[in-house]
Parts: C-alpha cells; structure tokens; sequence
C-alpha cells in the first residue's frame, strides 16, 4: 500500500510528492531481514581524507553482505552540539568519529560504551600506551585514538639559509631560548621571524608546554586537581609573549588567525616561520606559488626534550548501539596498518598505530612526513583534557588571560594569578 | 475608487486614540475567530510552548547533560549563583552595547535603503535582489567570508586601505578595542536585508495620493516623509525594531565563528555563554536560569520601548 | 529650477543606492570570485577581484564530494512548505490578533517575546524528544513543522503591522456594500496586505532555507540533510576550510533565493498593489 503510493509519488516528481516519499522513508533502513545496519559518521572533510574513507565503507560492505555500514558524513564545526542532541534524544550513531579532547563530557555523561572488552588484542597491542590514554576516562576507554599530528614548524627555505641560522633536527632540535635567538635573527624589513596563529591560544600553549616540563594540572593522590604554575610552565607563554612584544619577531596581528589565516603572509614572505599542526601541510602543497621552497622542523625542545600534546582523533561507539561487538568489528578493519596508513595519508597526519607507522611509504622526507614520523613517539596526551572543568577554564579564564597577556595588555604575574587563583575557583565547582 | 477614497480618510480624519474600537468590530466574537486562530496555535503549542515550559522549568533544578545523574529541584538556586557570576554580568553589558549597536544603525540605514528602493528608480527590481544578499548568504560561509575580509594580511579591507594610502591597516578582530565594533558592522550587515524588506513592504501600503497631495502642497520632503509615511510606517517601524533587538540580543553564531568571544572576552555576548555552559560544560540548569534573565531583562526593555511608542504615536 | 534640484536629487539617490548595494553585495562577489580561483590564488598575499586563472574545479569537487543536488532539492522542499504554510496559518490569526483586542493578543505577544528570546539551544533537546515521540525525527515533515513553528513569531508580528495599516473602514464599507465577511477578507483585506504577506513568505523562506541548526539535529540519514547542513562538511577542525569548493557550492546555494525574490519583487512592483490602490 504505502509502496505503490510512494512510487505513485516519485513519478509524479512534484514538489509535494518529494515530500511524500521523504516522509515515507523513515520506515525504511532495516529492510532486509538479518542484515545488521550500522551507521558510522565520519568528520572526514578534504577531499582526499572523504576518498579514503569513503572507500574503506565501500570495501567493507562488499566484504560483509550481512553487515551493513553506512556513511555519514558530519562536521568537526558542529560535531559537539550535534553529538550532545542525538545523544539526549537517544538517536546518535553507532560508530562516531570525534576527537580525543571532546569524549570527555560524554564518557562521563555514560554515552559511550566501554571499549576494553570489545576490542581485539590486534588492536589493543597496536596502539601505545599513551595514545590509549588519551581516551581512558575513570576506568575505561570510550575511543580509539588512530590519527594524530604535532605542531611542527613550517619554513621557507630560502629564508632560512639565507640567514644562516643552524637547521634543528628531531635528534638536535633548537631549544625555547635558541628558537627566540632565530626569529630575531630572521626577522628584518617587512618581515617577522614567525606568527604564532592563536586563534585558540590554550591548547596551543599547554601542548607546547610540556617539552619545557610545563603541566599546570596536578593531580593529588585523593584524584583531586589542582592549578599550580611552576618555572617549567612560564618558558612557552613567555617566549611567545617576548617575541610578540620585546622582540617584534611574531607578528602581533597573526596573534588572533587561524591556521589558514596565516598561509598567504607565509607565501608572500612576510613571515619566515608558521608553527601548525602537521596535517596543515597539505594546505601548503596545495596553495603554495610555483616554485615556493619550504621545509618541516620540529618545534623547540625543553627540559622535557620534544615532548608535547596531542588530541588524537578517534573512533567510539555509542553506548545505546544494539551491536557494539559488530561495529568493532568494523573499526578494526578500519585500523588495520594498511588502512590506517591510508586514512592517515589522506588527513595528512601520523597514524597512531606501530605497525602503521612503520610504513615506508611515511618515511619519506617529501613533504616533510619524516620529520613528522621522527616526533612521533614524543608525543603525549594532552594536559588536562580529561579534567571535569577543563572546557570552562579554558573558556571563561584562560583563553582571555592568556589573549591579554600576549597582545600586551597584562603582565605575567597577573597571568599567573588569574590562570592559578581564578582556576582552581572554576575547578572547585567540579569536584565537590 | 471607494478604496482610494477609504485610504484618503483613513489617512487624514482617523481620530487619534480611536482606532483600536473601530478596529475591533468587523471580526465577530465567535467560534469563527477561534477557527482563524487554531491552525497557528496548535502547532505553536506542541512544538514552542512545550518546549519552553520545560526550558524555564530546567532553570530551577540542577539539570546536566549525561544519563547517568538523576536531576533534583533545586528552587532559586541557580539565580543566587548567577547573581555573584562577575563574568556573566560583563558579558551581559557586552550583550546590551552589541544588541543596542547593531540594531539602531540597522534600523537608520534599512529605513535609508527602503525608501531609495521605493522610488521609481531604474532597475530597482534588480536593486531589491541584490540588497537581499546578506540575508540570501549561507550563514555557514558569512562568518568565513568576513573573517577573509578582516585578514591582516590578505583581507581586502586592509588591502584596500593600502591602496589609498591610508596606512598599514590593522588586527580587525583581535584588536581589543577594535574587535567589538568590528563585529558590530558584521551584525549590522547582516541583519539589514530583513529590516529593509519589511519597512518596504510597510512603504508600499503608503498611499501614493497623499504623496502626490502633499506635494502639491509645497511640502518638502522631510514634511512629506513625516506626515505621509512615518505614520503609516510606524507600526512596522515598530515591529521590525522590537523583533531586531530581540534577535540581536539572542544571536552569537555569527560573532562565533568571528572571534570565539575573543580577544580577552571583549565579544562574549551573553547568549554565547549560555550556549557555552549548557552545551559544553552541560550545566543545563544554569544555563537556563541566564536564559529566563535575558528573558526577563528583554520584556522590560521592550516594554518599555513598545509602551512610550505606542502612546507617543496616539498622543500625536 | 525645480527641475534642475530634481535631477541633483535624482544622482544622488542613484549614488546613495550605489553606495548601499557596493557595502551590501561586496562580501558575495568576494565568494564568486573566490569560487572561482584555483587552490594557488588562495593563498595569495595580495588577492585579486578577477581570478587570474579562472577554473570549474572547485564546482567540480564540490558536486563529487557532496549530495549537492539533493541537498537542494531538500532545502527547497523545506522552505517552500513552510514558507507556505507560516503564511497560510498566520494571516489569519494575525488578522485577530490586529483587530481584537483580547487577552489572546497579549498572550500571543508575550510567546513571541520568550520564544524569540530564550536561548535556543535549550530548547533543541525538549524539542528533539517531541519530535521523536511523533515519530518526525529524521523526516522533512518534522523540519518543516520546525520552520513554521520558529517563522511564525515573525510572521505573526509583522502582519499584525501591515493589517493595522489596512483600514477597518474599507472592510465596514465592503461590509455595508453586502459582501459577506469572507468575500470581504478575500476582496479587500488580502489584496492590501499582499506586500506584507510576500514579505513574510520570503522571510519564512530564506529562514527555512538557511537554517542549519534543526537540520543537523534533526536530520540523520544523508540522503535528508539539507544545503547548510552539507556546507558543513567542507568545514574542518581550528575553522580551516576546503574553501574553493566550499564557496563555490556557497555560491549556488545563494542564488535561488536571490532569483526568487527579483521576481516576486518585479511582480509586485507592477502588479496587484499598485492597482488595487489606484482603481
């Protein structure tokens, strides 16, 4: 009845019987009798990143009659509002791909399942300890990290041999105070030694923290966290700051850009490094002139060595799925080396996985994926994003402090003071 | 013929503070209103209404996001916590000089652009199209193409100062003292094509006869515009500017996507934070304990507002 | 004399608009201009209005990347019926609303207030259960009932403007003429407020059709999503975009609601109104 209706619809192809049809539609989906229908939501958004994934869908469903995996693709713009509403509403998808900075509100809130006991030993071997880290909240592990990438530095080369200065390597990498020395060095007429694009300032900073031994969070033996501001936690903020308003080597006006925002005035000359994350240089392939020469250093080294945060990207399923045990079965094949090898040169970031990332294919030095590869294991979680009131303090007290003080207006002491004292105020609410 | 004649009337011996009994007798007081009204009541009901009954109730109990807590009421709670919330207050200032700064220039120059299109220019069909341009724009893009345009470094509006010679340009949206009036100009922009296309349509109820009587009068234009059309204007005036300020008070997307609430907190608009905390830190019971003030505060205002204009124009 | 002050006038009226349309429409002829461009010009320190190397490429990905076509058939279905039915629901009650006061006006008045003024995203999860408990989620019928819902403060408010400008002395004289009320509303109230009434469609439309919210949330299966929805995915983390494509399926995405509001406006500017006030 309604089939010979919705098909009277279609021929009809009229604006109201489109309608006719979207709404009949709904019944639709688990047709076919004993076919298990999984949804997986992909943030994949460059072109060759949906390809890949895309493909792999494609790969499984032909390899897998019985269980049906259907590609969803969604948007790291509105992942988090998306995610929370279907979560509420009892309607997410099975598979979700987010990042490991947004699981934790909803590992918390109990929306995502468990992954110990689902995962294969394939896997779980796979991937290093502290990449399962970043998604271990409590006790358990709501994701699969599997892509991550670090902030490395972007130079144009011509700049940088014309000065002179010594190349770092990921084995003899410039320290905070040397790094300073060369953006004075490479700064001149019309032109800025870097621009630090901060656009979100906190994860940046915390992040690069960590290789001069910066953390900020402490965490007591009662689980308790606590702000407290060591020696280790001024070099990064400091540095940044001095460059931008001692040594007029950063520029002031990137201070607010996004990544992006920050490519012409590198194309064009006017900044001679841009400190962004990995994946970025696939922008830079693609937009850079004819002829533009650049090159991949690792960023400044600290007391910690190369040490510095990451959020991987991650693979998790919804809680309320009916078939968690199938849909792991469908990350799996996703993770596999040679698959994860693919989703990660399609996203232009490193694989997190061991065997993945011993590909030869990522040891080149074209484009700079050696250098990359080089940093990996140097790579930690990043500080404080499993803390409850973590979103707020970065919102509401450190991403303005830390504006302030960059662009000038405040001082280090009353940075200190707002991220320590206003801090641990917004902390206190969390854990009472 | 009677029609033109009514208008004519209508316009010039319409007794001040009468209308509203005259008004009321052609619609019957019967089943026949309740008719009229249904179809938009229902909907309204089930789909609005609901929702925001449980939307202020949640402003009185201790809701976060997650399935894993039970909620409990919690009376007035969150009020007396929101009333020591310093930053909530700042950010409540920001709201009012945004909400007043876009929609009092918006309201200036949409009146501008409708009366320009009401005249008999060429090509104003044309015209119409591309003053709706703001409004036709994907939001999705707005904030992106904007951001373009402010780039320090490759945004046209710097560009275009160097060519002039004006300078080096400036950091639109990170300078602290530049930010907000920067996204003010954007909310500006981008709310005008609404405001022009009612005050239009509002200008094309204005009965050319009068126009052409008054004229022959001798009258000057500014007469013309304030006898003839501002009276026949004003309740869309009205209307567009109460629903302008509520809108602008509410909307954050836009400034967003702009600046985060940057620099320093200089653009947190006050809905921003609500956002914020309901959506990212899952205080949902907070956050609607600020929605229910923001709520409070805009019905005073326009109150206020809708009260003084309303008998200043009976008054006249 | 007087002649020559008119044509003053004239110019600058003419400079005036130009001076409007250049501030209004600069920022989409950025995005033509940009889908137009080649990834190389992008990141151009010193970009240029004309493409110097104009290509179809970024459409090309664009349509390859994403359901373009039937996000646009979606979003038209969606916009059309709710502009439709927004107008068809609210002509009516606003028509109460304008010419009785009772205490449905004040409680009307006061919803539109709280509704217009309460944080939305408090509202999207109630919102969201009802939906589902209607069995609407993930259906164009429940995004439209959506729409309707959320033009209708709109709608309602600006029309009790326009038919507050209608005078309640021609319905009484086509009333005393022998017409029945409905003839009355349809003959003389409907042709009067018509400008009103388009003025409200075409808000309810390009409501409809550039919302993104309640379609992200309210929508799952690709096939359903509507234009901004899809716009979204050209989108990454840090606000970084694929943005030739991005602007060029923006592009697209702007011009029906342009065409259709230059030809309702060339209509209205010759049509009904002007003749039903001059007859």
């Amino acid at each position: 009845m309604r089939a010979s209706l919705r098909r009277t619809a279609a021929a009809a192809a009229t604006a109201l019987a489109l309608l006719l049809t979207g709404c009949a539609g709904t019944d639709d989906g688990g047709g076919d009798s004993g076919r298990i229908e999984l949804s997986f939501q992909s943030l994949a958004w460059q072109k060759e990143s949906v390809d890949a994934n895309k493909q792999l869908v494609k790969e499984w469903n032909e390899a897998h009659p019985d269980i049906h995996v259907t590609y969803i693709p969604g948007s790291w713009d509105t992942v988090h509002d998306q995610l929370l509403t279907a979560f509420e509403g009892d309607e997410a998808p099975d598979i979700i791909h987010d990042a490991s900075d947004d699981l934790a509100d909803f590992a918390y809130g109990g929306y995502l399942a468990d992954l110990r006991t689902l995962l294969p030993d394939r896997l779980t071997s796979d991937i290093p300890r502290q990449s399962w880290s970043t998604t271990t909240f409590g006790d358990g592990v709501y994701g699969v990290p599997f892509l991550q990438e670090p902030r490395v530095l972007i130079a144009n080369t011509r700049i940088l041999a014309a000065s002179g200065v010594r190349i770092p390597t990921p084995e003899h990498p410039w320290s905070w105070p040397e790094f300073r020395q060369v953006t004075r060095e490479l700064t001149g007429k019309g032109r800025y030694g870097i621009a630090w694009p901060l656009k979100e300032p906190v994860s940046v900073t915390l992040n690069l923290g960590l290789s001069a031994g910066g953390k900020l969070f402490h965490r007591a033996a009662d689980g308790k966290v606590t702000i407290r501001a060591g020696e280790g936690d001024r070099i990064v903020p400091d540095t940044i700051h001095d460059q931008v308003n001692t040594d007029h080597s950063a520029a002031r006006t990137a201070l607010g850009m996004g990544g992006s925002d920050t490519l012409p005035g590198f194309f064009g000359g006017k900044y001679a490094m841009v400190p962004l994350g990995f994946s970025y240089r696939q922008q830079v392939v693609e937009q850079a002139p004819e002829g533009f020469e650049w090159t991949v250093l690792p960023a400044p080294a600290g007391s910690a060595g190369l040490a510095q945060g990451v959020s991987p990207q991650t693979l998790s399923l919804s809680e309320a799925s009916p078939h968690k045990k199938e849909a792991a079965q469908f990350i799996d094949f996703l993770l596999r080396p040679p698959n994860m090898v693919r989703l990660a040169k399609g996203d232009w970031m490193l694989p997190t996985g061991t065997a993945a990332l011993a590909d030869p294919s990522l040891h080149t030095a074209e484009n700079g994926w050696a250098t990359g590869v080089a940093v990996a294991k140097t790579l930690r979680p990043a500080p404080a994003q499993s803390v409850r009131g973590y979103p707020e303090w970065k919102d509401k007290v450190a991403t303005p402090a830390l504006q302030e003080y960059y662009s000038g207006a405040i001082g280090g002491d009353e940075l200190r003071k707002r991220l320590v004292d206003d801090g641990n105020r917004v902390l206190a609410r969390y854990q009472r | 013929m009677t029609l033109a004649s009514a208008t004519v009337r209508s316009g010039r011996d319409g007794p001040p503070g009468s209308p509203q009994d005259k008004r009321s007798r052609p619609v019957n007081r019967s089943a026949g209103t309740w008719f009229l009204v249904l179809p938009a009541l229902i909907p309204i009901l089930v789909l609005s209404v609901g929702p925001l009954l449980y939307g202020i109730a949640l402003a009185f109990t201790d809701a976060q996001s997650g399935r894993t807590r039970s909620t409990q009421w919690v009376g007035g709670l969150n009020f007396q916590d929101l009333l020591h919330d310093t930053l909530f207050w700042d950010s409540f200032r920001i709201g009012l000089v945004w909400a007043f700064g876009v929609t009092v220039p918006q309201f200036v120059l949409a009146l501008g652009l409708a009366l320009l299109l009401n005249q008999n220019l060429r090509l104003r069909w044309l015209a119409r199209a591309l003053a709706i341009i703001p409004w036709a724009m994907p939001e999705v893009v707005v904030g992106l193409m904007w951001r373009l345009v402010y780039n320090p470094d490759a945004g046209i509006l710097n560009e275009t100062i160097r060519d002039l010679g004006l300078g080096d340009g400036r950091d639109w949206l990170t300078g602290l003292a530049t930010a907000l009036p920067a996204v003010i100009v954007v909310g500006v922009w981008s709310g005008m094509p609404q405001t022009t296309v009612a005050l239009l349509a509002g200008l094309q109820n204005t009965p050319h006869e009068l126009h052409e009587a008054a004229a022959l009068d001798g009258a000057g234009a500014w007469r013309r515009f304030r006898t003839v059309t501002w009276p026949v204007l004003r309740p869309v005036a009205l209307s567009i500017t109460a629903l302008n300020f509520i809108w602008n008070f509410n909307s954050f997307a836009l400034v967003y996507v702009l600046t985060n609430g940057g620099p320093g907190g200089r653009t947190r608009l006050p809905m921003l934070f609500a956002y914020e905390e309901a959506f990212h830190y899952g205080q949902f019971g907070y956050a609607a304990a600020m929605g229910c003030v923001m709520v409070a505060v805009i019905s005073v205002i326009l109150a206020v507002y809708l009260a003084g204009r309303i008998r200043g124009g009976e008054d006249r | 004399m007087s002649m020559r002050t008119g044509r003053a006038a004239r110019a600058g009226q003419y400079a005036a608009l130009l001076g409007y349309l250049v501030f209004l429409a600069f920022p989409f002829l950025w995005l033509v201009s940009t889908a137009f461009k080649p990834a190389r010009e992008l990141g151009s320190l010193h970009p240029t209005w004309i493409p110097e190397n104009p290509t179809l490429d970024n459409f090309r990905t664009a349509f390859d990347e994403q359901p373009l076509l039937q996000a646009a058939a979606n979003s038209l279905i969606a916009a059309l019926c709710a502009a439709f039915i927004a107008v068809l629901v609210a002509t009516p009650m606003a028509y109460v609303m304008a010419r009785r006061r009772s205490r449905l006006s004040t409680a009307a008045t006061g919803w539109v207030v709280i509704s217009q003024a309460f944080p939305l995203v408090l509202l999207i999860i109630p919102l969201f259960l009802i939906l589902k408990n209607l069995h609407l989620i993930n259906t164009l019928w429940g995004l439209i009932m959506v729409y309707v819902v959320w033009a209708l403060p709109f709608a309602l408010w600006m029309l009790v403007g326009y038919v507050r400008a209608v005078p309640a002395e021609l319905e009484e004289a086509a009333s005393v003429d022998g017409a029945g009320r409905l003839r009355t509303l349809v003959s003389v109230t409907a042709p009067l407020l018509a400008p009103g009434i388009v003025a409200t469609a075409l808000f309810a439309f390009i409501t409809a059709w550039n919302e993104l919210f309640f379609a992200l949330v309210l929508l799952k299966t690709p096939e359903k999503q509507t234009l901004p929805v899809v716009l979204t995915h050209f989108i990454g983390a840090e606000g970084a975009a694929d943005l030739g494509p991005l602007a060029a399926a923006a592009f697209l995405a702007t011009l029906p609601s342009l065409v259709i509001f230059a030809i309702i406006q060339r209509r209205i500017t010759g049509g009904m109104l002007a003749g039903a006030v001059k007859n």
